[in-house]
């Protein structure tokens, strides 16, 4: 057994001598000892403060891990009481942020050895499984005390320090040895960069990052024996609905799954991972002239999207990402790994287009994509002091437009009156005339502030979004959004949607354009049935009770939502994203391939429950 | 003219931020190493995107070797003085004397009583920050004889040991702009240490909030010399044309600090910007031609 071995340093008083204090600290760090701890001395004046001491210490050397005994930390009786906790929470993050995971926290627990045990003593010590210190007075000591643990039975894997940060109800030495060499857990330097998702923070007690679908089972495998914390799964972190990040959770992490590859030029076959982007999806397909529609962000991974549905610029020329499926590869929650297209698992095929976070993990997934060339893009800024009216005109023309034009509209809060409209429009033509009538009849919304008309491709749409940064997602918080399906943009809904934006409560309001190509595909041929809304809408706010309140208000405009733009999670909305027989055949599948409901993070159908739940 | 005599310190104003903490400590390491004298840091507790400022103090003071740390200033309300009297004193004897504590009754309550802090009123937080000095330099008196005993309200104290003493006299600057915190720095601080972005008219604020302070420490039977002014800039900058207070070239930054030490007693200038090149030309560039022309001035 390895055992993990340090010094304890009585905390000087003020006339002792804080520079041996840190002559110790560096003796132990170049001994190789794993641990410093300091500790009061009994009956003496008030000494050093432990905490500045302690950072004072990881400042002065580079690796040893240092920690307080926990009586150190009790006010004195007669004093002015403690620091505040929120307080002290914060100091150790920001050390760790300065230094590295380097604090011991107490409650990880290490064993005082009496200053001559010997080495005996110190392994009876160590059977516990706490590291074990020496108390050392100098330079002698810290050699003699080095010397009592030959080094090969020193531990080589995570320090205590480390693994003082671990979360409950995780069997983290059990992480499969497939996964160990990139699995993430809190103390690693790494951890702060897969915590956040785009929009949301979080703090998961460990993240698998599997390379291969072989990985991604062994890590279900592992997740299935860790029912009791919670489960994410993430591709590209952009999820919104998708609780992709957690709080002391697993997350299934598949972004180096990541591939592009063509299989079939001629019949625009390619196989892609759930790890990639759109943005890189489409950088890949522009030299061969082909897009595959996507959604408005490149920035969205490939995983959450195309096991959601997809509405994008293309989809009401060439349908949802969804209807370019010809085959998903799973790994379900029985560790199998299955092929899922029209002739094998049609079932499953059926239920990964629109509900495909409950079902499993996507590995790969195949598409036939399309064959585009240049497109028209624009974006306008436009200023409107009457926004109903602008509303209510942009139902009109986005009805009226031919499949190869799509217009979004995003909106907020009118201050004093006025509403900056922006439009964002592609259209899928190369003759810059015809691009130009498509859009002109939209530049009449309000008054033209910014425009920007370009011919340009698909792939340098996509490529708009932002790269991820070296330090990963930077979300905090939840984000808080309602969607819903439009029938039709009435003059009704104009009025009383102009009236939620004057409220306040929706700092960010979208309509999608659909019809077109989305409802070429019959309702019952995926899971994602909502075929005939004319829009889809998105509201986000920053209360989600409020913003409920006021979305359910509109409700009667509604007819369901699409699942990717809604966080509520009262159970009705269930009810909203699937029609009711679409909900019940994909409960009796959840029933047959999860029925300990292991993939939930994301609109899940709880195989335990019946309809009535979601009435 | 006033010209309280002090020796001249120049400085950073630095903000704590967590994102980008190789940064800071880069600068607390440039300080050190062009010779400037002071490294400071913002302090707001409760805000999520910026670093424990205790922490950074005692890390940053770890990482150098001869440059002064201090707090720009503390937020007593999160800091409680029992607690920051121990570190602070720990704090100057693990690093041979070279922390000063730069203290503020506190704002954004709101923040604070989100990181359970208690909310008090503005002058609630005067008579809390007066108290708090009280106590903090009780504690650090070690000739003294018996326990620490404190009336309160605000921090009352039974029987506290005290100790540990500082490795030198620390001083006290208070960050103050209304009447009551001005009276209160007069009366009990060792410094005055206000942002010139916050004075109601700039540079011009000067005269007027000055002699309140001189003010206030007549009244108290102190020298208004006992209290040192010093002054953040935050906003600065090196350019070839002059365009206001510290923007302009390097001739024109010497010209105004003399000024401001000549005219209106200011001895210690902390500028921000959280930029290299800036804080290493105004060690070069500045400081000494500052100190030349002040000597000078003096001497006459
Ligand atoms: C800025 C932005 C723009 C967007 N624009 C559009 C748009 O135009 N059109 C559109 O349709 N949607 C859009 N979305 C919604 C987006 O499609 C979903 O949020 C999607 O889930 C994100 O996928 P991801 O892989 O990036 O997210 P992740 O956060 O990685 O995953 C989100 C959820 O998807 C599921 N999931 C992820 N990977 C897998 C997998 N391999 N197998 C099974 N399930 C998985 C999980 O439930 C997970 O919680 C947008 C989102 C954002 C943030």
């Amino acid at each position: 057994m390895a055992i993990e071995l340090g010094i304890v340093l009585d905390l000087p008083a003020a006339d002792g001598d804080p520079a041996a204090l840190v002559d110790l600290a560096r003796q132990a760090e170049s001994a190789g000892l794993d641990l410093v701890a300091l500790r009061g001395e009994a009956g003496a004046e008030q000494g050093l403060d432990p905490w500045t001491t302690a950072v004072w210490l990881a400042g002065r050397t580079t690796r040893i891990p240092i920690g307080i005994a926990p009586d150190l930390n009790s006010p004195d009786p007669g004093g002015p009481g403690p620091a505040y906790p929120s307080v002290v929470a914060k100091a150790q993050q920001s050390l760790e942020v300065l230094a590295g995971t380097r604090f011991v926290t107490p409650d990880a627990g290490w064993v005082v050895a009496p200053p001559d045990a010997g080495a005996e003593h110190i392994r009876r010590l160590a059977d516990a499984g706490a590291p074990v210190v020496v108390p050392a007075r100098s330079a002698e000591d810290v050699r003699r005390i080095a010397g009592l643990v030959a080094k090969e039975n020193r531990p080589a894997g995570r320090s205590a320090a480390v693994r003082a940060r671990r979360r409950a109800g995780i069997d983290y030495d059990g992480v499969p040895a497939s996964l160990a060499d990139v699995a993430i857990e809190p103390g690693d330097p790494a951890y702060r960069r897969v915590t956040s998702t785009y929009l949301r923070g979080g703090s998961p007690g460990l993240v698998l990052r599997p390379r291969t679908s072989d990985e991604v089972a062994d890590a279900v495998a592992f997740a299935r024996r860790h029912r009791q914390v919670p489960l994410g799964l993430r591709s590209g972190g952009h999820g919104i609905s998708g609780r992709s990040t957690n709080d002391g959770g697993l997350v299934i992490d598949v972004g180096a799954l990541n591939g592009i590859e063509v299989l079939d030029a001629a019949q625009r076959l390619v196989r892609i991972g759930p790890g990639a982007t759109w943005k890189q999806v489409a950088a890949a397909l522009d030299p061969y002239g082909w897009a595959l529609g996507s959604g408005d962000y490149g920035g969205v991974g490939v995983g959450g999207l195309a096991t959601a549905g997809g509405i994008g610029y293309l989809s009401r020329r060439y349908g949802l990402t969804i209807d370019r499926l010809r085959a998903v590869e799973l790994v379900l929650a029985d560790g199998s790994r299955v092929r899922t297209s029209k002739q094998d698992h049609a079932d499953l095929f059926w239920a990964v287009r629109g509900a495909g976070a409950n079902f499993g993990v996507a590995t790969a997934f195949e598409f036939e994509v399309s064959e585009v060339r240049q497109v028209g893009w624009a974006q306008l800024v436009l200023v409107s002091t009457d926004l109903e009216q602008s509303l209510r005109r942009y139902g009109e023309l986005t009805s009226a437009a031919p499949r190869d034009t799509t217009v979004f509209l995003v909106t907020g809060r009118p201050r004093q009156g006025r509403s900056v409209i922006q439009l964002y429009a592609m259209v899928d033509q190369e003759d810059p005339e015809v691009i130009i009538e498509r859009l002109t009849p939209f530049t009449e919304l309000g008054a033209l502030a910014q425009q920007q008309v370009v011919r340009t491709s698909y792939k340098d749409v996509m490529a708009l979004a932002a790269d991820v940064g070296p330090d990963g997602h930077q979300g905090m918080g939840e984000p808080v959004s309602r969607s819903a399906f439009l029938p039709a943009l009435t003059g009704d809904v104009a009025r009383d949607v102009t009236r939620l934006l004057r409220s306040g409560l929706v700092y960010f309001f979208e309509l999608r354009s659909m019809g077109g190509a989305i409802a070429d595909t019959p309702a019952d041929e995926t899971a994602f049935a909502h075929r005939t809304p004319a829009f889809q809408v998105t509201a986000m706010g920053a209360d989600q009770s409020r913003l409920n309140a006021a979305w359910d208000g509109l409700g009667q405009h509604f007819d369901g939502l699409y699942l990717s733009f809604d966080t509520d999670l009262r159970p009705q909305r269930l009810g909203d994203a699937f029609p009711p027989r679409v909900l019940s055949r994909l409960r009796e599948l959840k029933r047959r391939y999860d029925p300990d409901n292991l993939f939930r993070d994301n609109f899940n159908i709880d195989p335990r429950l019946t309809e009535e739940h979601t009435r | 003219m006033t010209d309280y005599g002090h020796d001249l310190l120049f400085g950073l104003f630095v903000t704590p931020s967590a994102q980008n903490a190789p940064r800071v400590l880069e600068l607390a390491a440039t300080a050190d190493r062009a010779g400037l004298d002071l490294v400071t840091f913002q302090d707001h507790p409760y805000q999520p995107a910026l670093l424990d400022t205790w922490t950074l103090l005692s890390y940053a003071a770890a990482r150098t070797e001869r440059v002064r740390l201090s707090g720009n200033v503390l937020s007593l309300p999160l800091r409680p003085p029992g607690v920051l009297a121990r570190a602070a004193a720990s704090l100057d004897i693990l690093s041979a004397g070279r922390f000063e504590l730069g203290i503020g009754a506190g704002a954004f309550w709101d923040g604070v009583a989100a990181m359970g802090g208690r909310r008090l009123t503005p002058s609630q937080g005067v008579d809390a920050l007066r108290e708090a000095i009280a106590v903090i330099r009780d504690l650090w008196d070690t000739d003294a004889r018996g326990v620490v005993r404190h009336q309160g309200p605000h921090y009352p104290m039974t029987g506290a040991k005290r100790g540990p003493k500082p490795a030198h006299d620390i001083q006290v600057w208070v960050g103050a702009y209304k009447p009551r915190m001005l009276a209160l720095t007069g009366a009990v601080g060792d410094g005055w240490l206000p942002t010139v972005e916050y004075l109601p008219d700039g540079v011009a604020s000067l005269p007027g909030l000055n002699a309140r302070i001189d003010e206030a420490a007549t009244a108290a039977g102190r020298a208004p010399a006992a209290v040192r002014r010093l002054l953040n800039v935050m906003n600065v900058r090196f350019s070839p044309t002059s365009r206001g207070l510290l923007d302009g070239p390097p001739q024109q930054w010497v010209e105004q600090l003399a000024d401001l030490a000549l005219t209106h007693g200011v001895t210690a200038f902390l500028v921000g910007g959280d930029d290299h090149t800036i804080a290493e030309r105004y060690a070069a560039e500045v400081a000494p031609a500052v100190r030349e022309l002040v000597a000078r001035e003096r001497g006459r």
